[in-house]
């Protein structure tokens, strides 16, 4: 029941999105090719050209008809033409997609589980001296946008200190293959992954924290020491496990962004990811890109909220049966 | 401006490292590899038709394609064409080619190619080069080509002759949809250099050495363009792991004081203050030059550009080019001549500010975010002489339109391409939005035509000097000031910039017969 009323909101989201990506072009003054296709467009318009793009976007026919043009090209996976890159949207975004999720994925999920950890162990200890310096380093590092701490780490690490590569996600032309190629990509994934997850640590461990306080006021708690159980069965199944859920709702919020959560920390390592994409795309205003991203953000926003929303009832039964 | 502040940051920590090549300085004994570092990496696949439309994606293909003559840091230089005439009865040009040029497929270059590389271009037209100008090409034997064209066209070198790339016919004749031939086969030219490697992802591209290059052995084996950010790149200079890059101003004492060569282009771009001079009070030519008494452009470039630029000729052509004109009126900074001016057009200053008829004057000024600092400073300086602006920042393209459709007072713009004087009839008599679009004084308008097809080069830099006279008289726009950019390198190189611009005019270093013996 509630999976097929999810089903339906979320499918009444993913057409606004569509409608708005549609419509956005079209309302911004001037001719609307020129906003579909930007500057690129202007340089190399040649009047064939011009013809096969009205035709192509059925500019020349009502609202409803450019519509469909729009949504069946959409299905097929047509996500427009980039004049700027000569070359499909999709194929632009998809060549970028996994270097930005291999450091983005792999900080989310070293910060969550981090996050979990310190939260736990900080809050079963609340009040004691390591709670306390663990929530004031934390709670201090959390003020740091990623990008600044990106720039902190480059300036020691790769300036200073001189072992961590300035720029890029390997090195060029160093004709590394096997394990020696994936350690130099590792090596030069390693500083924005630590950004990325120490910007995002504080987060998980206060959230866990916080509800890890709570929980451990709960009677239920009392009944398991009772019982007799070990400090750690205490400590993560009963009273961690609990905790969770605040933690999975942000980690979803930020699984949704996971496509453009890089963009500053990319541009700071000139790491070759989605973010990176974006902002060469608002320089050159290559709109085409710009809404492909939207786009695409906008559905891994939907599929992460999603994903949340079924893993809720797994981790708490109540959930399910709350109306 | 964050981000420059953050590369002094850097720079400032780094330990003084010694230069890089001392030892190496005499450039003839080869270099192994040069590196050349750049913040935005991908240009696109460097093969004619598939690199971006910037200037460095044509300096990547430049270095594999060549053109029939090219240009060193002074003049036109023989290139494909060893030498040339202009044959002023029929209104073409005959160029004799070299006569030991092979492809790097290792088949002969001939006439043969030239002509079809115009005859291609007729149905697929060179993204930097006007096929029009071009009535046909016919080749006279083996190694003689003529151009003849369609009338008489004053930049044919820099436009046409020193800016197309020719192809090999026995690769692209087969090719039907040139931006999508994308093989190993579409990167075969004649050049110093061959295509290694190119990602488009990680934006890096490997050069090897042509041996057999007619002009002599490439001097460095390897050339590596690589992407780092313009944060970085004083760092990556000061570590060895770049030879050459493109830096922020703030940094240049610091590199020049590390033993790096710094060099800076010859302005080739304008920041602009477009006047919609079809509406009143924008419309009277007294009042445009009272707005520009009223600005002082030197100080802008002192406060806005932190010093790192020239100010604006009000002829729109740079001081620093040959076909400046030293007389134009240059309506040094005067605001009580402004206030002067203004009154003389049935103004009254009252509280600081001027009223016509009970009404204040008031002028708007739009501008997309890239010009905030600048729009500012214009705003300040026109209040200060008794003109209340409403300063608007808008989104560019908005701003663009709002230009377009003469929905505006005042707006800022900018443009490159200030080398070749071919410009000033595009962006004065020209129909788009970023062109003053001014035709309503008959001498002007005649001369910018006219000096397009006039061939003789002293009576068109006569001609030129004029323009810039009436342009700077009449002030449709009015050019503000003209950016300095700085290019560091170790030295290994005997790097320069190129007379006008690679090619059409690309305000770069990388001119590939530096690399060349």
């Amino acid at each position: 029941m509630t999976i097929k009323r999810n089903l339906i909101t979320y499918g009444i989201a993913l057409i606004i999105i569509l409608v708005l990506n549609f419509i956005l072009p079209r309302i911004m003054p001037g001719d609307p090719l020129m906003a579909i296709y930007g500057d690129e467009a202007l340089v190399a318009m040649t009047p064939d050209l011009e013809a096969h793009l009205v035709e192509r976007f059925a500019l020349d026919q009502s609202l409803w008809q450019q519509f469909y043009a729009y949504i069946t090209a959409m299905f097929q996976g047509d996500l427009g033409w980039s004049y700027y890159y000569n070359s499909s949207v999709l194929q632009v975004i998809f060549a970028r997609l996994p270097w930005t999720l291999l450091v983005v994925g792999s900080s989310l999920v070293l910060s969550t589980l981090l996050g979990i950890v310190l939260g736990v162990e900080s809050g079963w200890r609340r009040g004691s001296k390591t709670d306390r310096v663990m929530l004031t380093g934390l709670m201090s590092l959390n003020g740091f946008p990623d990008f600044f701490l990106g720039l902190v780490l480059l300036i020691v690490f790769g300036v200073l200190l001189g072992i961590a590569p300035l720029s890029g996600a390997l090195t060029p032309y160093s004709g590394l293959s096997g394990l020696s190629f994936v350690l130099d990509v590792l090596k030069h994934a390693a500083l924005p992954v630590a950004a990325l997850t120490i910007a995002h640590l504080a987060g998980g461990y206060l959230l866990t924290r916080n509800t890890m306080i709570t929980v451990l006021k709960e009677p239920f708690m009392l009944t398991a020491k009772a019982k007799g159980l070990s400090q750690n069965v205490l400590k993560y199944r009963h009273a961690g496990r609990n905790s969770l859920l605040p933690v999975i709702t942000m980690t979803g919020i930020w699984l949704g962004r996971v496509v453009t959560g890089a963009l500053f920390v990319e541009l700071v390592f000139a790491y070759p990811g989605v973010g990176q994409l974006t902002y060469q795309a608002l320089l050159s205003r290559d709109y085409p890109v710009i809404q492909g991203i939207f786009l695409i953000v906008a559905i891994s926003v939907l599929i992460a909220n999603f994903a949340v929303d079924l893993l809720y009832p797994k981790l708490d039964p109540r959930v399910s049966h709350a109306h | 401006m964050p981000r420059l502040f953050l590369a002094v940051l850097v720079i400032s920590l780094l330990p003084a490292l010694p230069a890089c090549n001392d030892e190496e300085t005499p450039a003839s004994s080869p270099i192994k590899t040069y590196t050349i570092a750049d913040s935005t990496g991908d240009w696109g696949y460097p093969s004619p038709y598939a690199h971006y439309s910037r200037g460095p994606g044509y300096v990547r293909m430049s270095f594999i394609f060549e053109t029939l003559i090219w240009k060193n840091a002074t003049e036109f230089v023989p290139q494909l064409a060893r030498e040339w005439e202009y044959n002023e009865d029929d209104n073409s040009y005959t160029f004799r080619l070299q006569e030991n040029v092979k492809w790097h497929d290792g088949a002969d270059f001939t006439a043969d190619d030239v002509v079809f590389t115009f005859d291609y271009t007729k149905d697929h037209p060179f993204q930097w080069v006007d096929n029009s100008i071009v009535e046909s090409a016919a080749a006279l034997d083996r190694y003689t080509v003529i151009l003849y064209l369609n009338t008489p066209y004053a930049p044919f070198f820099q436009d046409v002759a020193g800016a197309q790339p020719i192809l090999p016919r026995h690769i692209w004749e087969n090719v039907t949809v040139p931006e999508e031939f994308l093989t190993a086969d579409a990167v075969i030219g004649t050049g110093p250099y061959k295509l290694a490697d190119y990602s488009k992802e990680h934006g890096t591209y490997l050069y090897e050495a042509n041996d057999g290059y007619y002009l002599g052995k490439p001097v460095v084996r390897e050339i590596r363009f690589v992407k780092i950010s313009l944060e970085m790149t004083p760092a990556a200079l000061k570590e060895g792991s770049v030879d050459s890059a493109s830096i922020p101003a703030e940094v240049v004492g610091d590199l020049e004081g590390a033993g790096f060569t710094v060099i800076s282009a010859p302005p080739s771009w304008n920041g602009k203050l477009t006047i919609n001079h079809q509406k009143a009070p924008l419309s009277s030519k007294e009042f445009r030059q009272a707005l520009t008494y009223a600005i002082d452009r030197e100080a802008l470039v002192q406060i806005v550009l932190r010093g790192h630029g020239l100010a604006g000729s009000p002829g729109m052509i740079p001081p620093t080019s040959v076909w400046y004109n030293p007389d134009t009126p240059q309506y040094v900074y005067n605001p009580g001549k402004a206030q002067q001016l203004i009154k003389g057009l049935g103004y009254t200053l009252e509280n600081g500010y001027f009223y016509k008829d009970g009404q204040p004057l008031t002028l708007s000024l739009i501008a997309a975010a890239d010009y905030k600092d600048v729009g500012q400073f214009i705003a300040q300086q026109l209040e200060q002489a008794g003109i209340e602006i409403e300063f608007q920042t808008l989104e560019a393209k908005t701003v663009d339109y709002k230009v377009g459709a003469w929905d505006f007072d005042l707006s800022i713009y900018g443009h490159g391409g200030l080398y070749e004087p071919s410009f000033l009839q595009r962006y004065i008599l020209g129909e788009g939005f970023n062109s003053a679009r001014y035709s309503i004084n008959d001498e002007l308008t005649q001369l910018l035509n006219e000096q397009l097809t006039e061939m003789d080069t002293d009576k068109r830099k006569d001609m030129v000097f004029r323009i810039q006279e009436l342009y700077a008289e009449d002030l449709p726009a009015l050019t503000l000031y003209y950016p300095i950019s700085y290019w560091a390198h170790d030295g290994s190189m005997p790097l320069y910039y190129t007379m006008d611009g690679i090619a059409i005019g690309v305000p770069l270093t990388l001119n590939r017969m530096c690399f060349v013996q």
